[in-house]
């Protein structure tokens, strides 16, 4: 009798449960909209960020993040590749050897990143053979031939098939000089990448640098579902538990990007909340309007018995029914919205037509949404709790019911 | 016959502070099993607080209420709810129904109260709509009755729990004479054939005539306690 007094009251002012449901559905769906949409940004940075680099996952020398060095490699990684690549979640895995040196052209010397690849890994996982304005990627097999960022070329004045040669140390701490051929030119929009990073097949990197065929100073896996980097760490760590290398998560090798990341979620969970709660505000006072406008109804009700407890268990009931529809019609609409931007995307280069950095990391400024599970289930729980919170209220208010006055 | 409400040197004084009013100034009262009461009396006088302090809806500033010999001023909040469900039955000038209820469940939710397996009530409820006169009208939301006949849920709605004392505050106030008359034979018959006490309140001259006992307040005082002069 409870549920259906409850179920026919909040019917009973059509208009406003009506305007109560769509303010609770409207509140919800801007908030996983736009969450979803953050999270797709994060994805896009993440994604992009760390396929440029090692992948989500880093096995590198226990000591290189503290000292990053070419001498701190790790050996025997064709084993160890091999076994990581048995892996499920494992898209992919590569080979880098990462270094510092100065490339040397007729126009000058600028110091630079050396980052050794395998030619044709790289290409399927990083974008940066999407991003070639002049010639070409690297091709395996190709010897003595690399890369560079379009600022760089500008500033040491090259062009495709012009000569540079690769000043560094290798790993015995030997300095060596190396003389390459441009055999493209990419540029990423990201002034830290096109105007530092040079790259060489990693045949040759490990020649400059002095390393033999089964070594790398990083071996680094790509995921099909970043979701699982946890329980991928997880695998590694157990297929290789000793203190030979270190396995890290994309947070720990990107921590600039992590940092970001966070910062942006939680002002994006900060501002949702914000909003919802004027939102809930509107909502309590329909909700306190429902029970003073029916006080002498829950006043008779009470002269015929009823309990306290019974009457809040009516309110609380109709919360519960407000709130489902509410948070029901809510994760709908903005789980629609959110969905199609995750399958169509937001062109917004008319808008940043010199592109988006993060962290000297190039986005793409076409924009999708990530809409996830946890999001829908979060933030229609969130909504639904809250709702049933600030039921709390109403519930209070009818336990200081002067019935007497309530019934005159 | 057996003592059903026994209300001694009851007061009770409203407001804040300074001010305060004296609605009820000393009552004494005994209403035995069966009887058939009304109480009259001007606006002000006291009519409805004595209701609702014999009903356990307000509390006295002194005195004490006693219904079927139990001290009802000294129950807590929650014992009272079931003082009211069980042996209390209450009719209301303005009826007082659940508009979002039909007939058969605003008469059938006391005893949901009273946790009575489903099927009991409704045979229950059934069989008291069809005495009060609302056979086929069960399955009616208040709005699509009569005020007549909507009081008559309420009154089938006070009966159903077999109280010992139905209180009714102005209860054919809303109606009609005919049709208050014809509310009155209602109360009658069933205080004669259920042998349920009433104690209702009233304006109306006509109705004071159809009690057995008339008691008349004046000022917060009972100034007048007998049989109607007619009656």
């Amino acid at each position: 009798m409870i549920v259906r007094l409850a179920w026919r009251s909040i019917w009973r002012n059509r208009r406003r449960t009506l305007i109560t449901i769509a303010s609770l559905a409207l509140g919800l769906a801007i908030a996983i909209f736009f969450i979803a949409l953050s999270e797709g940004v994060h994805n896009q940075v993440v994604n992009e960020a760390v396929r440029m680099q090692a992948g989500h996952i880093t096995v590198e020398h226990p000591a290189y993040q503290a000292a990053p060095a070419v001498d701190l490699f790790i050996g025997g990684v064709d084993r160890l590749r091999r076994r990581i690549d048995g892996i499920e979640a494992v898209e992919a895995t590569k080979l880098l050897i990462r270094g510092q040196g100065v490339a040397n052209s007729s126009a000058g010397a600028v110091g630079v990143a050396v980052m050794g690849v395998e030619p044709s890994v790289e290409a399927g996982t990083s974008p940066l053979a999407r991003h070639m304005v002049t010639g070409s990627y690297l091709e395996d097999g190709d010897d003595r031939k690399t890369i560079l960022g379009e600022h760089l070329a500008d500033q040491l004045k090259l062009t495709q098939g012009s000569k540079l040669v690769l000043t560094t140390n290798n790993a015995r701490g030997e300095l060596v000089e190396e003389l390459c051929r441009v055999k493209g030119i990419f540029r990423i929009g990201s002034d830290e990448i096109d105007g530092y990073l040079v790259q060489i097949p990693l045949e040759f990197a490990q020649r400059v640098f002095g390393l033999q065929p089964d070594e790398a100073t990083q071996l680094g896996v790509v995921l099909k579902r970043p979701a699982e980097l946890e329980a991928t760490i997880g695998a590694i760590k157990a297929i290789e538990p000793g203190d030979y290398a270190a396995v890290l998560p994309w947070q720990a090798v990107l921590p600039e990007v992590a940092s970001y990341i966070r910062l942006r979620r939680t002002s994006t969970w900060v501002f949702q909340s914000l909003l919802f709660i004027i939102i809930l505000f509107t909502i309590l006072n329909t909700l306190l309007m429902s029970v003073v406008e029916r006080e002498r109804e829950f006043a008779v009700l009470l002269a015929l018995g009823t309990r306290i407890v019974q009457l809040r268990q009516q309110l609380f009931v109709e919360s519960v029914f407000i709130g489902i529809l509410g948070c029901v019609a809510g994760m709908l609409l903005g789980g629609a919205a959110a969905l199609s931007l995750q399958v169509h995307g937001l062109d917004l280069s008319g808008f940043m037509p010199e592109g988006v950095t993060v962290s000297g990391f190039s986005v793409s400024t076409t924009i999708h949404a990530l809409l996830t599970p946890p999001i829908l289930l979060w933030t229609g729980g969130i909504a639904m709790a809250a709702m049933l919170v600030l039921s709390l209220v109403p519930m209070r208010r009818i336990g200081r019911l002067r019935m007497t006055e309530s019934l005159r | 016959m057996a003592e059903i409400v026994e209300v001694s040197g009851v007061t009770r004084d409203y407001g804040e502070g300074g001010i305060m009013t004296r609605a009820l100034r000393g009552v004494d009262l005994v209403l035995m099993a069966g009887e058939f009461a009304s109480m009259a009396g001007p606006s002000g006088s006291g009519k409805t607080t004595l209701l609702n302090i014999i009903g356990g809806l307000d509390r006295p500033t002194s005195g004490t209420v006693k219904i079927e010999g139990r001290d009802i001023t000294r129950l807590s909040g929650g014992v009272l709810s079931r003082l009211r469900r069980d042996r209390i039955g209450f009719v209301f000038q303005s009826y007082n129904l659940i508009p979002v209820l039909t007939a058969l469940e605003n008469a059938e939710y006391v005893l949901m109260l009273q946790n009575i397996d489903k099927e009991e009530r409704r045979e229950r409820v059934m069989r008291v709509l069809r005495e009060v006169g609302l056979d086929g009208m069960e399955h009616r939301f208040p709005r699509e009755l009569s005020g007549g006949q909507q009081q008559r849920v309420a009154i089938a709605r006070a009966i159903l729990p077999e109280p010992a004392l139905i209180l009714a505050d102005e209860p054919t106030a809303n109606v009609d004479s005919e049709t208050g008359g014809a509310l009155m034979n209602l109360l009658r018959r069933l205080n004669e054939e259920k042998g349920i006490t009433f104690l209702f309140s009233t304006h109306d001259q006509a109705v004071m005539k159809r009690a057995l006992r008339l008691i008349r307040l004046r000022d917060g005082r009972i100034v007048e306690d007998g049989k109607p002069s007619n009656g």
